[in-house]
């Protein structure tokens, strides 16, 4: 009599299902943060009220529902078992007590949030973590730990096997961290030719005046200097603006329009060279179009990947990598063109000759993008 | 602004950097109001109703379901680790709630009842680690436990069957040939029926692999034989060209009323290749909680533009990034396509779909690697499925237009080398 009785099982699911449509179902998982500064240890724990139920039972009523009365009634029993699996020791075991007992929502339901207060023997020795929560009934159960150890993120999945992480206390990993995205970040920006030429149309006129209808070399390398660092500076604002609101997944667009919108600047900051609109505060335009380039960063920035524990130095390290590598271009077009900008081969080849060019593959990648076609490669 | 040219303006520096500062400092400010909320959103919360319900248990203390595991677990505690029985059919019994529920934990309890006996050789428990190892997609794993079953007990006909579909899964045919025979051997003629039929359809012969398993279903009167036969034929009607006789046998599989995920997944994919995402979204109601029905869901729902969809793609987001941050990897056929249809993230889908058929091979698998390289226009990495297609003539009309297309996809660099164009057998 097999099949009834797997009938009458889905029915109760099902159920259950429909009241909660939008729980998923997924492998147990806890998550444990930690901070170990000195002797002190602060953090928090989500464990899921469900695999609290399967370790412990909470369900005091047995009708399937568990609710806040039933956990408070249990928490001692909850901070008991908890703790009960998970050590740790810097120069001998620290005390770890459950300050807060609090609730919180993740991809699969409920969790009781443990809030952990605790001390070490030592201020200054490597730490020791030893997590044995739920493996004796699900094997498929993993500690998820970001442990800060005197600052410095560690980030693990513990399981059955791998229950016991060591960390040495003083270890650099930030600074090579940060080293590694500043790395990516000036690779990109090199790479990244639709940001390139954007800022090269902007940098273009830099040296020039538009005068009585007419283009003539700037007086004072101090002149092209200023103009050139009110473009950039106003450029990389602006994108490192938007590069960390996108990282931080505070807005979101959607990637054909951004690259759309990143091909139609080149364009209009092309065009803007040939039949000059905008003359003055070129910055401004830097900085608008500024705002759209950065979530062109970010996608880039999406793909690598941003460590959790460390979002922020990445994100600098990612940002700061983008600007060196907007320098290092700068640097080496500015002294040029400034020695050329009174020839006719700066003035016609490369301004006006570079700015068509720029505007032709500009939009290009325009109709590529907003259509969804493959003219050139990109 | 004066008529001045630029090149005077530049004398209040000192203000123009205070101007900059002041936008920053502006825009740093609006980044902290912006965040906030979501920050605020996320915080743990001290209830303050305590008959507040905080979650819903999948059953009852008094349901049947759970009286009897309440039961298959005294029985193991009184075998107290002697006796790898009772643990045995705790774990069978778990592992056939993680299907039929598709809820993975029951695994996990499954592996935790079985770790004790490791070092068993008993037919039985093999079998069950087997099963648990191959559902974790350690497939070289699983076929050894399967083989050592067959060690103990060389009559075992399950381990076979179970061998034979790995071998499937992993597109090593000429291994499932033998574990099909075997199964004829045993005079298992369902199961025989079942692999055979599909091997022959993922080789090339698919109308020969339709009636073996047209066969094998009119031979066994079993509900849940049946249901796996239906759905499976199902399957083959459609890569025929046959939409009606596949609705048939899809509506046949139904009527059993067996709620069965696998059965759900396939009639939605084809209900969605049939262009009818309305009947998806009316299959699927409830069923949210699996992620691969959430899947078709979304899909559909996209499709359809409902305003659910777009909370029903967020969540599939969210569920990807926590499989991932637990290191994960079971989903990365579905991952490919949610990337590939929802996410609009053609490199990504690929990524991930040219992984997942490194391990799996199913048509599925060579389904989603090559749209996604058509999407991503990179021919090269659809290679290993143009291959496949070319050695074993499966014979699917969508699969082999997708598999040319695929081959003109662009990318110079990696794309084929001439004089291997795609053939029909």
């Amino acid at each position: 009599m097999k099949a009834p009785r797997i009938f009458l099982g889905l029915f109760a699911c099902l159920v259950a299902w429909a009241a909660a449509p939008a729980l998923a179902h997924k492998a147990s998982d806890s998550y444990l943060v930690l901070q170990v500064k000195g002797q002190e240890v602060a953090g928090q724990w989500d464990i899921a009220l469900r695999d609290i139920d399967f370790a412990v039972g909470l369900d005091a009523n047995g009708d399937g529902d568990i609710t806040w009365g039933e956990v408070k009634a249990r928490h001692a029993d909850i901070a008991t078992w908890a703790l009960g699996r998970l050590k740790l020791a810097r120069g001998g075991d620290c005390s770890l007590q459950v300050a807060e007992h609090l609730v919180d929502e993740h991809t699969d339901g409920a969790y009781a949030v443990l809030r952990l207060t605790g001390n070490c023997p030592s201020r200054t020795q490597d730490l020791a973590l030893d997590y044995r929560l739920l493996f004796d009934i699900d094997q498929l159960h993993r500690g998820l730990v970001r442990l800060e150890l005197d600052g410095v993120p560690h980030a693990s999945v513990l399981g059955p096997t791998s229950g016991a992480l060591n960390l040495k206390a003083g270890e650099t990993s930030r600074l090579a961290q940060f080293g590694q995205y500043l790395v990516e970040g000036v690779w990109h920006i090199w790479i990244g030719f639709d940001h390139i030429l954007f800022l090269l149309s902007l940098l273009l006129p830099a040296v020039l005046v538009h005068e009585a209808r007419r283009w003539t070399g700037v007086r004072s390398f101090r002149a092209a200097l200023v103009e050139v660092l009110w473009v950039v500076t106003a450029f990389t604002v602006a994108h490192s603006i938007t590069l960390s609101l996108a990282a931080m997944q505070v807005i979101e667009l959607p990637s054909r329009l951004v690259e759309s919108a990143i091909a139609a600047s080149v364009v209009l900051a092309a065009a803007n060279n040939l039949w000059p609109v905008v003359e003055r505060r070129r910055w401004l335009v830097a900085f608008g179009f500024g705002l759209i380039h950065g979530f062109g960063f970010a996608s880039v920035l999406a793909e690598l990947g941003l460590p959790a524990d460390a979002l922020v130095l990445s994100l600098l390290g990612f940002n700061v990598g983008v600007e060196l590598g907007q320098l290092a271009i700068v640097a080496s077009f500015l002294p040029v063109a400034f020695l050329l900008r009174s020839t006719p081969l700066y003035r016609r080849g490369i301004f006006v000759g570079g700015s068509v060019l720029t505007l032709l593959v500009s939009l290009v990648w325009l109709a590529e993008r907003a259509f969804d076609l493959k003219l050139i490669s990109a | 602004m004066g008529r001045m040219s630029k090149s005077h303006r530049f004398n209040p520096l000192f203000s123009k950097v205070v101007a900059v500062l002041v936008l920053v400092l502006g825009f740093l400010a609006g980044t902290g109001a912006a965040l906030a909320p979501l920050a605020a959103r996320a915080a743990p919360r001290l209830p303050t109703d305590p008959a507040e319900v905080l979650q819903r248990l999948p059953m009852r203390p008094g349901d049947p379901t759970a009286r009897e595991l309440a039961g298959l677990r005294a029985a193991v505690a009184r075998a107290a680790g002697d006796d790898p029985l009772p643990a045995t059919e705790l774990a069978g019994r778990y592992f056939e709630l993680a299907m039929a529920r598709g809820d993975p934990r029951y695994i996990g309890y499954a592996d935790a009842v079985m770790s004790p006996f490791a070092g068993s050789r008993a037919a039985a428990v093999l079998a069950i680690r087997g099963k648990l190892r191959q559902y974790r997609h350690d497939f070289e794993g699983a076929l050894a436990d399967f083989a050592g079953a067959l060690e103990a007990d060389p009559q075992f006909a399950a381990a076979h069957a179970w061998r034979g579909a790995i071998h499937l899964v992993r597109a090593d045919y000429t291994a499932a040939r033998t574990e099909c025979d075997a199964l004829l051997a045993l005079d298992r003629p369902t199961l025989h029926g079942g692999c055979t039929g599909l091997l022959l359809a993922y080789s090339g012969r698919m109308e020969a692999g339709y009636a073996a398993l047209q066969r094998a279903l009119d031979g066994t009167r079993e509900a849940d034989n049946r249901l796996w036969l239906l759905t499976r034929l199902g399957e083959v009607a459609a890569w025929r060209g046959q939409p009606e006789a596949a609705e048939r046998h899809y509506r046949a599989a139904l009527a059993l009323g067996i709620e069965d995920g696998y059965l759900l997944a396939a009639w939605s994919d084809f209900l969605l290749d049939q262009q009818r995402p309305a009947e998806v979204v009316k299959a699927l109601a409830g069923w949210e909680a699996s992620d691969g029905l959430l899947l078709r869901l979304a899909i559909a729902g996209t499709a359809l533009k409902l305003p659910a969809a777009k909370a029903q793609v967020q969540a599939l987001a969210d569920r990807f990034a926590a499989a991932k941050a637990r290191g994960d990897t079971t989903h990365r056929a579905e991952e490919a396509r949610f990337q590939l249809h929802l996410a609009g993230n053609a490199p990504a889908a690929l990524a991930v779909a040219a992984i997942n058929y490194r391990e799996q091979r199913e048509p599925r698998d060579a389904r989603v690697l090559l749209e996604a390289a058509v999407a991503a226009k990179d021919a090269g990495a659809a290679q290993p499925v143009r291959d496949w297609l070319k050695a074993s003539g499966f014979e699917d009309a969508r699969l082999r237009q997708l598999g040319a297309m695929s081959a003109q996809a662009g990318s110079v660099a990696s794309a084929p080398p001439p004089g291997k164009p795609e053939a029909r057998p």
